[in-house]
């Protein structure tokens, strides 16, 4: 017999043995008897993945299901009638050695006693068990950044070699845009050049943070995108949705904690009831798609990384939730007792309201809609749940790194490729009061953000992936837009959101303008990846496509936009020569000066006296350069 | 190096060096797949990207088409105005509204016995090239909400839907790719996607959804100026175009980012560039210019921008295109959303489609492409005078001329949505010639009366036709998502030229 998974010997140790159910017959030791009896003759055709003659054996439901063995009655249960039998139709196992007495009488007795199991045994190859709650984790030795120790210990694990700090320009770059969305300005990144304090970076990310506007305007897409809000799209046609924008931005103006953020999104006052009161459509609507099944899917997903999509319908075939469960978070929001439908079919029983993890405490189906959401918002929220933590720190380091520790963001049930600096990041963020702007500190902080990017990353969703850094991003299509409006004054004059009485950005005036964020998307801004925010999204798309690629050559969007910005530049330009524009274009877009060979081919395209042509000829060179539309 | 104790990294320097060059040697081979790749045109790496689901193939051994074009008449088109006639009340004042079922008379077809209704002359001309669908039958979805329906018809689920489903097209994209590489493969003509009361609802089904922008429509809303989508924006030159990619290709290829060439993003840049560059720079281009068309031929389509469209789409089926739609374009209460005034708007669609579709079917026919080409004709649901919804539905009435009796020509009209049954016309491409497939009741209620076609089944057709499995299907967030609804639609044997 090979050997047992590990959990086994914990059972063992544990002396966890289930109680028979009937008193008279001789007790059966289920993991020492019963299942090597099981491995040995049953489990290649009837466990973990292979089910022949489509019987499970991996459970002790699932045998029941296959109705082989009827508990108490070896007589009448087919297991036993089969390993007794003789006839090559029907024998089990049917090839290979058959039972003998001893094991013949194991199973009968255990058959007899009532199929007795190990309730936490399946022969199923157990995936990785995330935790719920919050463990405490030990640093390595040393008096570095705690993400750089628990790194350096990973990577010295795997046999990889250190990461390389990046340069003060690509810094400067990579951590506006991924504070604030913007690039830095020439004048910026030169007075960063020579400043010669040691806490510089430290410095420059406390700067970016104070940002309160530019901060604010990043960062709504993000939480636009999660929390699908929108300032038009569908469902507003019959009133059957509602946009939380005038929540849901001052919130980030004045960073408020992660924590009460979503304890005013699941216990709305009217302003952000937007996000649980769902998107309806005129007319009839599937079972598993009105808006308390929504509720509970997007409550799932964006504060869990639990997929309830599927439970919605029916058992999930693809981890544990059940329909009960999807309808239980559902019933919470209900406004009357919420039938259960399986596959849109009503079933007659009723939800019974309950959370996701009862350890973690329960919901009172008793109580008032108001009083069990305020308890959920309590649970959610609670000072125990650590998967709470866990999810978010896992889109923050996805969105600052390019995948999360565990990856996708939204199946935190995967393998975490560390646990420690998960769990590390989750303690610190709640210790921290769910602070959002202190945890983007602190990982900006480390020497592992500000690393260089892993130029080797092969598939970043196999199971095999190893961090060795940051991994090139591509810019959202916010940030396209802002940086080519910026670079070129050519942003619109006022927002579509509705806002007002925002303070102004801080810093050079030239990062003082209507974010894209702000106004409606189009058909540019959607090409280059601006979803329709129909479904949560939480990560977008990496792929630079052909039809973009061909809006941004014939559009007219793209099109006016730089013979707008030509014009703009040439008056900024009016005292320089071709050789100082390229210089100043370089350092405004890719923040950095071009190579004596860049230079001459940039000054081929602008001639000598450069007019609006050539102008325009540079700059939508250089924005469809992949240096200008990534972060590296 | 910073921060890091050296004593940490020394410790297995061997090793560690080691699996460096192993890391390297892995990249180098992967440099070289994705270089391919990109020649090919695929891009796989990305985040979440679909798998094809292990035990179903998407593929059918035969398809009996290559190409699809979706001749689309957004808003409901009502099938005793169109394609099932059925008794004709002339217009009376005074004339009680109960009577009328249809407000055009019969005419008779190229198939005997088979009529269709006046204004569609040309059509009832070609109806022998084809099968006529009468049972076309939509769901109940309570109150009406045209964009919703279109939704449903487009990619097979009723919204709102978990995961963003992806248009039909978007799916011929996905698993055929294009025919041509140099023309994109899901081109959407005719419908403008911004500034109307149901733009968002229209953007959130013409997309390829959870596949991908990859696959997702090409779109050209005016056929005259499709020219311009397929060259250098305005005012940039031939020349200057030619220069602009020259120095963007040189200067992609220099600056300190070099290592990160590798990376998928840039190759990701750098494919669609080139990709991009070639539909501008290629001979094919052309096939969008349907100024190019010779003025006689020209003159027959041009009923308009829906006829401009339809020559539009004959040109990129000739050029290449796998799937093209040219709708009569979606507006809230124009075109075939007929609220009141419902017989001379029609009379008016009837002069912009029929010479134009008829003209298709007869150049696809002409040039041999009519066997490999699968021409579709196809709405959102029908209409009545009486009946909104279906008989029993709890849908809210919104016809705009509710009137017991005609007291004026606005009155008279199928201005009712109804869902109970409607028309649809399949051409080419493997569909049988001179076909009536199902049939509706004489008198009103118009309900389906034999051989129910429901849009999974109607879809099923058309995918097994272009040679995909109706029950193809991606796995998406863990979770099997199929090219008809829970694959369970199935292909109409009957009509098929040959048995499938």
């Amino acid at each position: 017999m090979k050997c047992l998974p590990m959990f086994f010997y914990m059972i063992c140790a544990k002396q966890l043995f289930s109680a028979a159910l009937f008193a008279e017959t001789p007790k059966i030791d289920f993991v020492h008897e019963v299942v090597p009896v099981l491995k040995k003759h049953c489990a290649s055709c009837h466990t973990n993945g292979t089910y022949k003659g489509s019987l499970s054996m991996d459970t002790r439901e699932a045998l029941l299901k296959g109705k082989a063995a009827i508990p108490g009655n070896s007589k009448n249960s087919e297991i036993i009638k089969r390993i007794h039998s003789s006839n090559a139709e029907d024998k089990m196992p049917p090839k290979g050695s058959v039972l003998d007495d001893k094991e013949k009488q194991i199973l009968a007795r255990w058959v007899n006693a009532g199929l007795p199991w190990e309730s936490s045994f399946s022969f199923k190859i157990q995936a990785y068990m995330p935790p719920i709650k919050f463990r405490p984790v030990s640093l390595p030795a040393g008096n570095g950044h705690p993400i750089d120790r628990l790194v350096n210990q990973y990577l010295q694990g795997g046999k990889s070699m250190p990461l390389k700090k990046i340069g003060d320009q690509e810094f400067y770059r990579r951590a506006s845009m991924d504070l604030v969305g913007l690039l830095p300005t020439p004048e910026e990144l030169a007075d960063f050049a020579v400043n010669g304090d040691s806490q510089k970076r430290e410095k420059l990310v406390a700067k970016l943070l104070a940002d309160k506007r530019a901060y604010a305007d990043h960062w709504m897409s993000f939480f636009n995108d999660i929390l699908r809000n929108e300032y038009k799209g569908t469902g507003y046609i019959d009133g059957g949705r509602k946009q939380i924008t005038q929540w849901l931005y001052p919130s980030l103006l004045e960073n408020k904690s992660y924590d009460l953020m979503v304890r005013e999104l699941v216990n709305p006052k009217p302003e952000a009831e937007g996000f649980i009161k769902g998107i309806k459509w005129r007319g009839n609507v599937n079972a598993s798609q009105v808006t308390e099944l929504q509720f509970s899917q997007n409550i799932s997903q964006v504060f869990f990384g639990v997929n309830m999509k599927c439970a919605s319908c029916h058992d999930s075939f693809i981890d544990t939730w059940k329909l009960d469960d999807a309808y239980a978070l559902a019933g919470i929001v209900s406004d009357k007792p919420l039938q259960i439908f399986k596959c849109d079919k009503a079933t007659g029983n009723y939800a019974k309201v309950r959370f996701l993890w009862p350890e973690l405490g329960n919901i009172d189906a008793n109580a008032s809609k108001e009083k069990r959401l305020e308890q959920l918002a309590g649970l959610i929220t609670s000072p125990e749940n650590g998967r709470f933590a866990r999810t978010m720190v896992n889109r923050y380091w996805q969105r600052l790194f390019g995948r999360g520790i565990v990856h996708p963001v939204d199946v935190m049930a995967n393998k975490p490729w560390s646990e420690e600096l998960l769990d590390y990041l989750a303690n610190y963020f709640k210790e921290n009061q769910y602070d959002l702007k202190k945890l983007l500190a602190h990982i900006v902080a480390s020497n592992t953000y500000q690393a260089m990017v892993d130029p080797h990353a092969e598939d970043i969703s196999a199971d095999t992936y190893v961090f060795h850094g940051p991994l090139i991003r591509r810019l959202s299509a916010e940030q396209f837009m802002d940086a080519v409006w910026m670079i070129t004054g050519t942003a619109p004059a006022k927002m579509d959101a509705p806002l007002k009485d925002l303070p102004e950005a801080t810093g050079p005036s030239a990062r003082k303008l209507t974010r894209a964020v702000l106004v409606h998307s189009n058909l540019l801004m959607r090409s280059l990846g601006r979803p329709n925010r129909e479904q949560v999204v939480t990560t977008r798309a990496e792929i630079f496509t052909t039809l973009e690629a061909l809006d941004l050559t014939t559009g007219s969007i793209f099109n006016d936009t730089i013979n707008r910005g030509a014009k703009n530049m040439l008056e900024q330009w009016k005292m320089k020569t071709p050789d100082q524009m390229v210089s100043d274009l370089f350092l405004r877009s890719l923040s950095r000066e071009p190579s004596a060979e860049e230079k001459a081919k940039a000054m081929e395209l602008l001639g000598s006296k450069p007019g609006l042509d050539q102008v325009a000829d540079l700059l939508w060179v250089i924005f469809l350069l992949p240096e200008f539309q990534l972060i590296g | 190096m910073g921060d890091f104790p050296a004593t940490r990294i020394s410790t297995d320097w061997i090793t560690i060096m080691k699996n460096h060059i192993e890391r390297m040697k892995r990249l180098t081979a992967r440099r070289q797949f994705l270089g391919e790749m990109a020649a090919a045109g695929v891009a796989t790496l990305g985040l979440g990207e679909p798998m094809v689901l292990a035990n179903e193939s998407p593929l059918l051994p035969k398809a009996t088409a290559d190409c699809c074009i979706l001749l689309w008449m957004g808003g409901g088109m009502a099938a005793p105005e169109t394609f099932d006639p059925k008794h004709y009340e002339p217009f009376e004042i005074g004339l009680k509204a109960d009577k009328i079922v249809s407000t055009f008379p019969a005419i008779p077809t190229a198939v005997d016995g088979v009529q269709i209704t006046a204004g569609l002359e040309n059509i009832a001309s070609v109806l022998n090239r084809g099968t006529l669908v009468r049972s076309h039958r939509m769901p109940d979805l309570g109150s009406i909400l045209h964009s919703r329906h279109q939704f449903h018809w487009h990619t097979g689920y009723v919204p709102p839907q978990t995961v963003a489903a992806p248009h039909i097209g978007a799916w011929m994209a996905r698993f055929l790719g294009p025919r041509n590489p140099a023309i994109p493969p899901f081109i959407n003509i005719g419908q403008r996607l911004e500034g109307h009361g149901e733009s968002e609802e229209l953007k959130a089904f013409t997309t390829a959804g959870f596949l991908g922008a990859e696959y997702g429509p090409f779109n050209i809303p005016f056929p005259e100026e499709a020219a311009n989508s397929v060259q250098p924006a305005k005012g940039v030159t031939p020349q200057r175009f030619e220069s602009r990619m020259a120095r963007w290709r040189e200067l992609a290829k220099s600056g300190p980012l070099g290592e990160k060439m590798s990376d998928f993003h840039r190759e990701s840049v750098v494919r669609s560039m080139e990709n991009a560059h070639r539909l501008l720079s290629s001979r094919d281009r052309d096939a969008f210019d349907i100024h190019k068309e010779p003025k006689e031929i020209y003159d027959i389509y041009n009923t308009g921008r829906f006829g401009q469209g339809c020559l539009l789409a004959r040109r990129l089926a000739e050029a290449g295109a796998r799937y093209i739609e040219v709708t009569t374009e979606y507006v809230p209460f124009l075109h075939w959303d007929t609220h009141e005034n419902g017989h001379t708007t029609v009379e008016n669609l009837k002069k912009q489609i029929d010479r134009p579709i008829a003209q298709l079917i007869l150049d696809l026919e002409k040039r041999g492409m009519l066997d490999r080409t699968l021409v579709v004709l196809a709405t959102e649901f029908s209409r009545d005078m009486m009946i909104e919804g279906v008989p029993g539905s709890a849908a809210r009435d919104q016809s705009r001329a509710k009137s017991d009796v005609m007291l004026e020509m606005k009155h008279y009209g199928l201005h009712r949505h109804f869902t109970g049954s409607c028309s649809a016309l399949l051409f080419g491409g493997g569909i049988k010639a001179g076909y009536v497939h199902g049939a509706t009741a004489p008198e009103r209620p118009l309900l389906v009366t034999k051989d129910p076609v429901s849009i999974s089944d109607m879809h099923a057709t058309i995918f097994t036709a272009m040679g995909i499995s109706p029950k193809a299907g991606l796995d998406i967030e863990k979770r099997p998502f199929y090219v008809t609804e829970d694959a369970k639609g199935r292909a109409v044997e009957k009509m098929f030229q040959r048995s499938l």
